[in-house]
Order: C-alpha cells, then structure tokens, then sequence
C-alpha cells in the first residue's frame, strides 16, 4: 500500500526543526547532516550533542552523555547511546566526521 | 444483560475494519501515517493486552464483587442508573488517567499506549499489559462501594473504551463546536498524545472533555503548534517486550541507584523526577517552555 515511506531529512532547518521538537530548549548551534540524510549530529550554545537518527517513518533523538562512544572510520562515524534498545548508528559525515569524534572525546572526558 | 458481558469483544471487528479503511485513506493522502512495523507492534500490544485481560479480569470482577458487599445504596438495574453509571464511570477514568500520568508506577503501564510515534486507529490498540499491577482497576471501586453492579461498571467501561477508539485518527480535523464542547474528539485527544511543550499532560478525558475544562487541564489544538506525537524521551526502538517493559525496567533501575531516601519517589512522583534534580518532568518542560515563549513574545 506504499504506507510508511523512506524518510530522510530534508535539508538542516528540519534536523532543526526535529531536535528542537525532541528536546525544547535545544537550539542547535552547528549540525552535520548524514550524507543520506538519514541521521544528524547536532551540538547547541551549551555544548550538548545530540544523535538524530531515523525511526521507521519518524525520528528519534537523543542527547549524548558520557556513556556516549563513538569510533570513526575515514567518514563513517559509529555513535552508540549506551541504551541497548537504542542501538548504535554509523553516519557518514564526510570530512566533519573527524570532528565530530574529537567531540566524543571531550564527551567522554578524554580531551580538555 | 448476563454478567460479565464485555461489548468490547463484539467491537473488535469492527475496529479492524476502521483500521484497514484507514489504511486505504492513509495511502492516498497521507502515507507516512502508517508504519508497518509500528502498525504490527500496536496491534501485538493489544492482542496481549486483551490475553492478559482476560486473565486478570476474573480477579478483578471478584475485588469489585467483595467490595460490593459493603456498598451504601442498593442502586439496582433501574433505567436512570445506566445513564448515572456511565456518567460516573467516565469521572472515574479522568482521574485513573490523570493519575496514569502524574504517578510514575501507574505511568509505567500506560506509556506502551503513548509509545507510537504515530497517530492513527492503530494507535488506539496499544494497550498495556501490566495494567493490573498498575493498580488502575482502584480508580472504579467508589462506583462498587456506592451500589453500582459491578457488571454495569464493566459494560459501562467497555462502552467508554470502544468510544474512545474512533478519535485515534488524524483524518478528522474538527468535529461541529458543540460537539467539540461537550466530547471527546480526535483534535482534542490529538494534544493529549502530543510531546509539544504546550500540549504535555492536557486532555485526559475519556468520553466527556468537560471534565478537563472543569478541572482545569485542557487544552485545545493551536494551529500554530502542529503535534509531534509519542513520549518526551522517543523508544526509538519497535521491539515488543521493551515497549511492553521499559519504564518498569527504569523504575527498578532509578530506584536502584538512588539513596534510601529517595527511591521511593521514583515510584509515586511524577515521571522525570529525580532525586538529584538531573531530568525534568513535564510540568518542569511546560513552564520552562512557557516562559521561554512569554519572553520571545514580550521582545
């Protein structure tokens, strides 16, 4: 029946718009499109990160804390919540992936 | 009437009828209403739902029957009664789904119906299976203790549950305005599904929104704020049994680390509680949005 169609986000202001929705005062300051548009990364004025990834016909967000990984691989960048139900999520965030993971580390309290 | 007659079990067929014409409406003007994979676990969610049900609802008809046995007023199977019982028993939801909401134990059980993403008549079929342990079955014994028949609560509250299946749908917008005065409609239960900061804990009515706009917790649709569906914290996730069980399994987490203090207030309190103040609950998200908006508003 051609019901629950491919999802992908269509441009930055609606990663936006999403994780605003997902937590209300999160105003993303910068953001990483996934190059299939199937997931974000966003960070915000307050330095919090937020995994944006695609849930069926939906997306789901989440903030990252310390229980957060990330391991990279040229420009795929696996992040895992730490909820199992979650699951992990690898974006390619082309060359922003290595920055991307240089945050991980400061999430993870590796790095100043 | 026999006792122990459930209307619900004939409205079965007719809900999978609803569901499929919806289905055909979906594909035509709105595709991405339907999730296959969230449809089937709706309706995996409620098929258990009325197994567990049906298992638990023996124990429950012999509390009421107990209880019936100290009633205040011999009521009967006069006509007025019906009417008097469906009214009550409708009262008597708000405040079981009122306090679905605001007491984290009972909001463990009731957050498999919020879980979906979605909004359609599929929705409406995801129902608990850990209604009994919720405890939710207390909210209609006062109707016992009055004088009502037990088997008239229980007809009375299969009719309120078959009535309240139709407005899981956003193929209707609005229904007549005095329609939307006086009952329930799917604008008005769309804002009770709704994470918008504006929208959270609004709308808890069964049948009749005038219990809302009585105790002051409605709210209606704003065309400016188009609803997001689901819970604060997304499952992200279409498994059955962490739908089932996931609050249950935070509840018991939470608990476990917090001090001896505090880890029964992860029971009773409100979801989001923390002792060390580190999530918000939806009254904390509300006011913080509020605020927020009456600055934006006041520049």
């Amino acid at each position: 029946m051609g019901l629950g169609q491919d999802v992908r986000l269509r441009d930055e202001s609606h990663a936006r718009q999403l994780a605003n929705a997902a937590v209300s005062d999160f105003e993303a300051a910068s953001l990483t499109l996934d190059r299939a548009r199937t997931g974000a990364l966003l960070r915000d004025g307050n330095g919090r990160v937020m995994l944006l990834r695609r849930h069926g016909a939906h997306f789901a967000a989440r903030l990252l804390d310390n229980h957060a990984f990330a391991r990279l691989d040229r420009n795929f960048l696996t992040i895992g919540t730490g909820e199992t139900a979650f699951g992990s999520v690898t974006l390619d965030l082309g060359d922003q992936a290595q920055v991307w993971a240089s945050s991980f580390r400061r999430l993870e309290g590796r790095l100043p | 009437m026999k006792p122990g007659f459930d209307p619900v079990t004939y409205a079965v067929p007719a809900f999978i009828l609803l569901v499929l014409i919806e289905m055909i409406w979906a594909a035509r003007k709105s595709p991405n209403s339907y999730e296959p994979r969230d449809t089937l676990a709706s309706l995996a969610m409620g098929l258990g739902s009325t197994v567990i049900g049906a298992l638990t609802g023996g124990l429950i008809g012999l509390l009421y029957w107990w209880v019936h046995q100290f009633r205040l007023f011999d009521i009967g199977w006069a006509w007025w009664a019906w009417g008097l019982c469906f009214v009550l028993d409708d009262m008597a939801y708000y405040w079981f789904h009122r306090a679905a909401h605001r007491i984290r134990w009972m909001w463990a059980s009731h957050v498999n119906h919020h879980s979906s993403q979605h909004y359609n008549l599929s929705t409406a079929l995801r129902q608990t299976w850990t209604g009994t342990i919720a405890l939710g079955f207390l909210f209609r014994a006062p109707l016992v203790l009055i004088g009502f028949d037990p088997a008239m609560i229980a007809f009375c509250a299969g009719l309120n549950l078959i009535y309240q299946f139709w407005f899981h749908t956003e193929a209707i917008r609005k229904c007549p305005r005095w329609f939307e005065a006086v009952f329930n409609t799917p604008s008005h239960h769309r804002v009770h599904h709704a994470t918008n900061p504006l929208y959270l804990d609004r709308n808890y009515a069964g049948v009749f929104i005038v219990w809302d706009r009585l105790f002051g917790t409605f709210q209606p649709e704003v065309e400016a704020h188009p609803v997001h569906y689901g819970i604060v914290k997304q499952l992200g996730s279409f498994n059955l049994l962490w739908i089932a069980f996931h609050e249950w399994a935070g509840i018991a987490r939470d608990a476990w680390n917090a001090p001896w203090g505090s880890k029964l207030g992860y029971l009773w309190r409100p979801p989001g509680w923390t002792h060390d103040g580190s999530r918000d609950t939806s009254d904390m998200i509300r006011e913080r949005w509020l605020a927020r908006d009456q600055a934006v508003s006041s520049e």
